[in-house]
């Protein structure tokens, strides 16, 4: 009796182990930026475990089911998926990219990673798009600029009309005023003598 | 009183700035620190500061003496010189014009970044997801954010010059902006434009000012300072880097588009212009030098950040493909590593060989850009690694703006104040011109546009430039002579210019310009075709490509319009003249008779 169990173990295990084999299709490979220990293992495997569930609805996948194997120094190894109706037959890759990709943010979250830190092979991440505002910001602020540019030219426009209007009331008065003066400067009309003026010949900047 | 009296600035400090608000523009932040990289670093400041003394001061000071003299615009001011020369003031005038039409389009961009500069995210910093939302835009992953944002969503460009699309709105809305403010800063002439120059003039220092020492602060910025200053002397042997250095200072002060005589024009006539002349272009001269240690300060920055990220994207090729643990690559042992894994698993490694061991400061720092690439491209880059983005994106797009919005000014009064002289100005000449340089303007928002623009800012305003100060400088020297030109500005200053400036100006600065002449003219002829930089979709890079035969056509074009108006008017009042003579000679004819 134990023989055979032990047998069949082996045969077990030997036909994990094959069927564990890089060149299979139905495997993942995946590598990670992390400090990893048999504990976090046992999450990523549950994680996986719960993304499988979601996927496949009706079906109970245990941790069990969730097949880890050639392990390197780097964190990175592959990993397969048995149905947990038959633990012989493999779920194929199409089904369990699918969970993945569905799953994705949840089994980065259980690890408090991301995308670009938890990669599983050919699986390409969904991103998500960047916020798209209804208005763009770059309108308003142009916006804001365009109306007190045009405020101020309005405004220089009617200020330099208005000084117009203003500005024929003054000419008259200062031409009254100028007569005046030059009525009186007539009476004191002469020579102007050069030699006593101060040339101030050229400012200083 | 006098009603036509002509408008004159506030204060002398006024003239100042404004000269230096229009010396001080662009090409100082992205041309200089490009020249002074490629001819030697620190060594270039040498014939910089010899060109400056023997062309720039003496030509600067030349025009602020005509213009003061005259107080008339270009065209007004070198008639009054020799009529028969007062074609130089019209191409001043059609090359001023030509500047007009597209360096509005540089603010248009600047405004594009600073209004797209606040948001959570500055959309240079990442690549636009595609449709399936699985990766970025394939254009952006081939070039970069930063190429992206400015060749597809700021340009939208096509792959050459002769693919026509539609106008980008949103350009040409920030074109609309820059033209209106341009309008608000000239609508009132002299008394606006030297309120805003204060502010043009000064701002500008102060963002550079905080931009060196944030620079100074930045890991890595020591590393491009010192590529910088160190001096490869043997670069002034090469004549390229005279050349070089006298075209630099020659463009950078602004000579010959008609700025400085419109702006001195409106002086008082005692106004002592000598020592504004040399502290205006010393002014100049510092600036750029102060700019190109912010510039190479971000440059060490930018090359330090893509030579630690090429490390690190090496460092994690290595461990996935020989799957090694986590920290037994680090930053400072990766070449060993590389050393070491190249040696034990040749074959695995050659298959990664390709995308290691390339990672090389020098090269890094060698890359030198020049023009808008330098300040749209490589500069915004820098920005986004920057913490606080948004912050440093708005203060630097500003001051770009101030710098360009400064040069226009001057461009502008150019063409005005000549215009205002004939006494055919009406109240709204300024808006006219700004108004048809608008609409002529739009079509650098077009999807060809850039490829345009850079046809205008190599060859529009380069050889006609050269020319016209050629000609300004023999019809001072010898048509009108140097003595009458000594005793104006005795005149003005009160006392006589000193030999050096008159060797400068009857000798060595036209023979310094007739070198810059012919030099040019035979790097033109053997050049070969004309080309320009084509954006390639599918590559996402810049492809040299040579300009269809429409082009070249355009191109001669430019260049020959404003030249030919020298010898056109001459000739025009030379026919006109002798048309009075004959009718002076009929009438001399009759008096005698009837005598």
């Amino acid at each position: 009796m134990l023989d055979k169990i032990l047998f069949l173990l082996c045969l077990a295990s030997a036909l994990a182990d094959e069927r564990c084999m890089p060149a299979g299709r139905d495997l993942m490979l995946l590598m990670l930026q992390y400090v990893w220990n048999e504990n976090e293992m046992f999450l990523f495997r549950a994680s996986l475990a719960f993304a499988m569930r979601n996927h496949m609805n009706g079906q109970q996948f245990e941790v069990s089911n969730i097949i880890v194997c050639n392990e390197t120094m780097r964190v990175s190894f592959w990993f397969i998926v048995t149905s947990p109706l038959d633990t012989s037959q493999l779920i194929d890759q199409e089904n369990v990219e699918a969970a993945i990709r569905q799953s994705r943010n949840r089994i980065n979250s259980a690890f408090l990673l991301t995308d670009k830190t938890l990669e599983f092979v050919d699986i390409l991440p969904t991103l998500a798009t960047l916020y798209t505002h209804p208005t763009p910001p770059w309108l308003i602020v142009f916006g804001v600029v365009m109306g007190a540019v045009s405020a101020g030219i309005i405004i220089m426009l009617v200020s330099s009309v208005v000084q117009k209007k203003r500005k024929p009331q003054d000419e008259d008065d200062d031409e009254e005023t100028r007569v005046k003066t030059v009525e009186n400067g007539d009476a004191h009309d002469g020579i102007h003598n050069m030699s006593f003026s101060e040339d101030e010949r050229f400012t200083k900047m | 009183m006098e009603k036509d009296a002509r408008p004159n600035w506030d204060s002398p400090m006024q003239f100042v700035l404004a000269c230096v608000s229009y010396a001080v523009g662009l090409g100082n932040v992205w041309r200089f620190p490009y020249l002074c990289q490629m001819h030697g670093g620190g060594g270039f400041l040498i014939p910089y500061f010899i060109m400056l003394l023997v062309e720039g001061v003496p030509l600067f000071y030349m025009e602020l003496a005509i213009g003061q003299k005259m107080r008339l615009g270009s065209i007004g001011a070198w008639t009054a010189i020799s009529p028969y020369l007062g074609g130089v003031g019209l191409a001043s005038v059609v090359t001023s014009l030509y500047l007009c039409l597209y360096y509005n389009i540089i603010n248009a961009w600047s405004f594009w970044y600073l209004f797209h500069s606040f948001q959570s995210v500055l959309p240079w910093a990442v690549c636009p997801i595609n449709a399936n939302r699985t990766a970025p835009i394939e254009e952006c992953e081939r070039a970069s954010p930063t190429q992206y944002f400015f060749y597809r969503e700021t340009l939208n460009i096509s792959s050459t010059i002769e693919e026509n699309g539609g106008i980008h709105t949103g350009q040409a809305l920030c074109f609309l902006l820059t033209w209106v403010i341009t309008y608000l800063c000239v609508v009132r002439g002299v008394q606006s434009t030297g309120k805003v120059v204060y502010f043009t003039a000064t701002f500008p220092y102060v963002v550079l000012f905080i931009y060196l020492i944030r620079g100074f602060t930045l890991h890595g910025a020591v590393n491009g300072v010192k590529y910088m200053f160190t001096p490869k002397m043997n670069q002034l042997a090469n004549p390229t880097t005279w050349i070089n250095a006298a075209t630099q200072i020659f463009f950078s002060l602004g000579l010959g588009f008609g700025s400085l005589i419109a702006f001195s024009s409106y002086n008082q006539y005692n106004n002592n212009f000598e020592r504004q002349a040399i502290t205006v272009s010393l002014i100049n001269s510092g600036t750029s030098i102060f700019a190109s240690i912010v510039t190479f300060a971000i440059y060490g920055f930018k090359a330090t950040i893509n030579y630690e990220n090429c490390l690190e994207r090496t460092r994690i090729l290595l461990l996935n493909t020989f799957n090694l643990a986590e920290d037994t690559i680090n930053m400072d042992n990766v070449f060993e590593w590389i050393e070491k894994l190249n040696a034990t698993y040749a074959e695995q490694f050659n298959e990664i060989a390709n995308d290691t061991g390339n990672c090389d400061l020098e090269k890094e720092l060698a890359t030198a850009v020049e023009g808008p690439g330098l300040a749209f491209i490589v500069y915004s880059e820098a920005i986004t690694n920057m913490p606080l983005s948004q912050l440093w994106s708005v203060l630097y797009f500003v001051m770009l703006l101030l710098l360009g919005v400064g040069s226009m000014l001057g461009n502008i009064t150019a063409i005005i104040t000549p215009l205002q002289d004939f006494k055919a100005a009406s109240l709204f000449l300024a808006g006219l011109v700004c108004l048809f340089c608008l609409l002529l303007g739009l079509g650098f928002t077009t999807t060809s546009g850039n490829y345009w623009f850079t046809i205008f800012n190599d060859y529009g305003a380069t050889f006609s430039l050269l020319f016209i100060v050629l000609i300004e400088v023999i019809t001072v020297s010898y048509i009108y002579g140097i003595k009458r030109f000594e005793k104006d500005i005795e005149d003005m200053l009160g006392h006589r210019p000193n030999w050096y400036w008159k060797i400068m100006w009857v000798a060595i600065s036209p023979l310094l310009l007739i070198v810059l002449f012919v030099f040019y003219i035979v790097n033109y002829i053997m050049g070969g075709t004309p080309t320009y930089q084509a954006w390639d979709k599918e590559e996402g890079k810049s492809v040299l490509t040579e300009y269809p035969v429409f082009g070249q056509v355009f191109i001669a074009l430019l260049l020959v319009s404003s030249v030919s108006c020298v010898p056109l008017t001459a000739l025009y009042v030379f026919c006109r003249k002798r048309k009075h003579g004959k009718a002076h000679k009929q009438q001399h004819a009759l008096n005698a008779v009837s005598a």
